[in-house]
């Protein structure tokens, strides 16, 4: 550890120990600060960890003499991406778009050659119709559709039906729906006996009902609807019986038509994870280049990267918000929002408990690799010494352009980690201001830590403590209720002062050097 | 000189102490009108200190200076230019994006109502530049200019001042011979118009052709000065190092071995039109003379696999070496040392150990690409004990070493590795004469051992003492082999210059 790291870490202790004194009352009773609260030191935990692998990532590049401006706007394109690739879809077994519906002559003409699918007597219903009913099939013709000048243009399928519709249209789906032969609640039939729902016999499904299905059960005339998540399901024959997960409405009955939905994942988690990764480390590898061979300023790459992939996460996802919902509660979420629970105990207001923040996991496993690159590999010596001079460097026989380019990939493959962390944390993120200034932060972060921007110096260590200053600053202006407003400004000058102090000290050591040399 | 008029500036036993170490101790010299005076001495012998106490950039702890006889206190730049006295910096101090005019007036344009009177800058600028023989317009701009005229603008800015002292600190350091001629001319012409010059040069011969006297520098100490008639490479060197010299240029016989390298028709991005030949022996020490930009640094770094050569071949115990990067130079035995020790040689804020190791890196690494930190460690202590580097240890930041040290570093670096071709370009540039030695000493026994040793320098003595072979070259082409017996300073000027008709019995490309 050099005098740099020392610096930071005793600002880091001096603002813990403040801070823990500050927000207790009296100011000994540090037991009862709301700083040392639970929850609170888990929260900075996970947010350390999280801008922490921002900061990583930064300071590889800017070891190198670069900068990476991008990182806010790839943590928001990490995170809409991985919203993407994780998207969960339900689709009906024959599911079919709708051309025209007409009340009058009781017809329903579809999109498509349907015929094969449907069979007289089949009850189907109509989905994102005005009137979204539960009809039978009595008849089925295949027709050619045509525009509105008359021109042929695809096949359709005209099904005659029979049941209580109302009203035209001219968009919406059309679902197959099938009858429940059994229906017996509170069962724990199968050997699946973590399941509490009921049992639910169903016939004829075209697929195999699988756990985590889910079956929309519409009545046939009322329009009522229940939706049920599928815990388990065996096949006998043309039967399937399936069990739901929760307990079904006591409104139901066999007389319930059930439409089984096929959960769709775009992806399995381990490749939308190493997809996020693959793409984001391909913008580094994108910008190491332009640096390298093209010649082009790190600023400028870097600046245009910025504003590239925030357009573009806000194109993807059309502004929408990107969530993950309850898909993945029990999976990938807690990878951001979850803890390792390690102590309980009963507070005053009910049990209380301290964990460590699944991200944290992540960081020093990231850092200590890092780390570990930085000091003991050759090519982290080679970092460290093109960074300082890329010619000598060159000159030695290093391939200095083949590093630059890994550093650069560092940088946004870092910041792929982190945008999904943070965006599991969140659950849910806008594409407009997700990951907005995250890079000040971790340059911030990285400069505090002892990188110099004229490159060659930096610690992995340095940077977890700058990030950890950071952190604490931050959550100081929450508990200290000073003006939020104020809070760029108070870290701004906290970075002057360290930076400044930092120059102090360098300059008295080199002095210093020199007059013994 | 009692009862003479007092000499035009005095300087009166100056004594200066930075923190830990006494610069000077009471330093004397005198300096008459119309005299050039060189001070001469090893890196650290106090020359740049007393250099800025006369330019009033440092004020002495002690002693005087009389300028007319008079004691005057030099407390600024300023009150230094007053009194007459102008240094020209050794790394000149002009801004570039401005025009010649206005880097001579600049900090003390004449204006005109607050505005700046650019017609007089250019009338006066233009008078001063044609007093010293500079053929250039005061418009022109500075950036577009060689840097020997640059040095000259710096002159023609003292002048412009009226400075009856000019300090020129190592002013041919960066200068092709050509220029350095120009600036002669100059400093001669500026001594018959009664302007006194105190110049600072490593460069003996230099000295030897221009001072009328010499004061030699030593620990901070007057060591000795030589009158005209003195001044002879071996006093100055005597004085110098404070000992004496017989053989300076450390040659013994030993045997010539094999052909090793061979540079087949070699073409240079730079000088594309221009294919270069030439083999080199195990043992051999080849010197490659020529002026400034005669591409002999470009030669090297083709060679070296820095520049991608336009075609030819280079090989090594008859196999072709691939050309396309230092790494594979540097797998097939070659090693280079720069030039520009701290653009290309040192990483200067890394540990002399951390340099020392650079290139072994990848050769010496562990299993999983992990450093191997002992063999670093053994490397470095040997090479410090073997180059005899002067750092109080081994984690010393290579830019508080000496020159001579630093060179001795990236030195050490290619000899940690074992290579059987060095190339050195200019490698006793800005180094004192000690470590100049120390050099000299170290290719001599490289040789001995039987690697090939390919050198680039632009100082003849050295080029002379050293070589077993020399190779001339002038823009871009190889114009001479010149033997050992062959070596003399006319026999490579001639070639130097181009000038090939001389004596052509004794071209052999």
């Amino acid at each position: 550890m050099n005098a740099k790291s020392i610096g930071i870490f005793g600002l880091l202790v001096a603002l813990f120990l403040f801070m823990a004194f500050m927000t207790a009352d009296p100011w000994y009773a540090v037991s009862d600060s709301t700083f040392l609260l639970p929850n609170n030191i888990e929260n900075l935990l996970r947010r350390i960890s999280m801008y922490g692998l921002l900061g990583i990532g930064v300071a590889f590049v800017i070891i190198t003499g670069g900068i990476d401006l991008s990182v806010g706007s790839v943590v928001c394109l990490a995170g809409c991406l991985l919203g993407i690739f994780l998207q969960v879809d339900y689709n009906a077994a024959d599911s079919f778009d709708v051309y025209r519906v007409n009340a009058a002559e009781k017809t329903v003409i579809l999109r498509g050659d349907a015929s094969q699918r449907f069979s007289r007597g089949d009850p189907i219903r109509l989905f994102q119709v005005r009137d979204p009913a539960v009809l039978t099939v009595q008849s089925i013709e295949l027709v050619q559709l045509a525009d509105e000048e008359g021109k042929p243009t695809e096949l359709g399928t005209l099904l005659g039906v029979e049941g209580p519709l109302q009203r035209d249209d001219q968009s919406g789906t059309v679902a197959r729906a099938f009858r429940v032969s059994d229906y017996s609640p509170g069962s724990n039939l199968g050997e699946n006996t973590a399941a509490s729902g009921d049992a639910l016999k169903i016939g004829e499904i075209p697929f195999q009902l699988t756990a985590r299905d889910r079956l929309i059960l519409v009545h046939p005339t009322s329009k009522g609807l229940l939706e049920a998540q599928v815990a388990s399901a065996t096949e006998e024959g043309d039967q399937t019986t399936a069990i739901t997960k929760q307990p079904l409405n006591d409104i139901f009955t066999t007389d319930w038509l059930a439409i089984p939905m096929k959960r769709q994942q775009r992806m399995p988690i381990p490749l939308a994870i190493l997809s996020v990764l693959a793409i984001t480390g391909c913008l580094g590898a994108i910008h190491g280049l332009l640096v390298t061979r093209a010649r082009l300023q790190p600023f400028v790459v870097t600046l245009c990267g910025l504003l590239i992939y925030r357009g573009v996460s806000r194109w993807l996802v059309n502004d929408n918000p990107v969530g993950f919902g309850i898909e993945y509660q029990n999976t990938l979420s807690p990878l951001g929002s979850g803890k390792l629970p390690l102590i309980q105990w009963a507070g005053e207001n009910g049990p209380q408990s301290f964990g460590i923040p699944y991200p944290f996991f992540v960081f020093i496993v990231v850092a200590v690799i890092a780390a570990i690159f930085l000091n003991l590999t050759i090519w982290g010596r080679y970092l460290l010494a093109l960074g300082s001079n890329e010619e000598a460097a060159r000159y030695s026989g290093i391939r200095t352009e083949r590093i630059t380019v890994f550093a650069y990939v560092i940088g946004t493959v870092a910041a792929g980690v982190g945008g999904m962390l943070f965006a599991l944390d969140s659950g849910s993120i806008s594409p407009s201001s997700f990951g907005n200034f995250f890079e000040l932060y971790a340059i911030a972060a990285a400069v505090l830590g002892g990188c110099s921007l004229r490159g060659g110096e930096g610690s992995i260590f340095g940077v977890i403590a700058g990030t950890a200053v950071m952190m604490l600053l931050n959550n100081l202006i929450l508990l200290l209720k000073i003006a939020d407003r104020l809070e760029f400004t108070i870290i701004g000058l906290v970075i002057l002062l360290g930076v400044f102090m930092d120059e102090t000290v360098r300059r008295i050591a080199a002095r210093r050097r020199a007059m013994k040399s | 000189m009692d009862d003479a008029p007092p000499p035009l500036l005095e300087v009166r036993e100056v004594s200066k102490r930075f923190p830990g170490v006494l610069a000077l101790s009471e330093v004397s010299l005198t300096l008459g009108e119309g005299e050039v005076l060189a001070v001469i001495g090893e890196n650290g012998a106090g020359k740049s200190t007393l250099m800025k106490i006369l330019a009033g950039v440092q004020l002495p702890d002690s002693g005087a200076i009389h300028i007319d006889g008079k004691p005057v206190v030099l407390d600024s730049v300023k009150t230094a230019l007053q009194s007459g006295v102008a240094l020209i910096h050794q790394e000149l101090n002009l801004a570039e994006n401005l025009p010649v005019g206005a880097n001579i007036y600049l900090g003390r344009e004449p204006t005109h109502f607050g505005i700046i009177d650019r017609r007089q800058i250019n009338a006066d600028a233009q008078r001063v530049l044609q007093q010293i023989g500079l053929d250039i317009d005061a418009t022109d701009a500075l950036g577009d200019l060689s840097i020997g005229q640059r040095q000259l603008v710096e002159i023609a800015k003292a002048m412009s001042v009226n400075a009856r002292v000019l300090i020129m600190d190592e002013p041919t350091s960066s200068l092709s011979a050509g220029e350095a001629e120009k600036l002669f001319e100059v400093v001669k012409d500026l001594r018959s118009k009664g302007v006194s010059i105190i110049y600072i040069s490593h460069r003996l011969g230099e000295v030897r052709e221009l001072a009328d006297r010499v004061a030699v520098l030593r620990d901070g100490k007057n060591a000795g000065d030589l009158e005209r008639k003195e001044i002879r490479h071996d006093n100055m060197v005597r004085l110098m190092v404070g000992r004496d010299i017989s053989q300076f240029y450390a040659r013994t016989s030993h045997p010539i071995g094999d052909v090793v390298l061979e540079v087949d028709s070699l073409r240079t991005p730079t000088w594309p039109a221009h294919p270069l030949s030439f083999s080199l022996r195990a043992g051999e020490i080849v010197g490659v003379a020529g002026l400034v930009g005669a591409g002999r640094t470009e030669m090297l770094r083709t060679i070296f696999g820095i520049d991608q050569p336009v075609s030819g071949h280079v090989k090594m115990d008859g196999k072709e070496i691939e050309l396309d990067s230092p790494r594979s130079a540097i797998a097939a035995g070659i090693a280079l040392v720069p030039e520009d020790r701290k653009l290309h040689g040192l990483v200067i804020d890394m540990t002399v150990r951390n340099n020392v190791s650079l290139a072994g890196l990848f050769k010496n690494r562990l299993r999983g690409g992990f450093l191997n930190r002992s063999v670093e460690k053994e490397d470095t202590q040997q090479m410090i004990r073997d180059l005899r580097i002067k750092t109080p240890n081994e984690s010393q930041i290579a830019r508080f070493l000496s020159g001579g040290n630093q060179q001795k570093v990236v030195l050490g670096k290619w000899l940690a590795m074992k290579p059987r071709i060095l190339l050195l370009d200019e490698p006793t540039r800005g180094i004192d004469v000690g470590a100049k030695q120390e050099i000299y000493q170290l290719m001599e026994s490289l040789a001995e051992q039987g690697m090939a040793v390919l050198f680039v320098s632009s100082e003849m003595e050295e080029v002379i003492g050293m070589s077993d072979r020399a190779i001339v070259m002038h823009e871009g082409k190889i114009t001479g082999e010149l033997q050992r017996s062959e070596l003399s300073e006319e026999s490579i000027m001639q070639r130097a210059t181009g000038n090939l008709n001389a004596d052509e019995s004794t071209v052999t490309t």
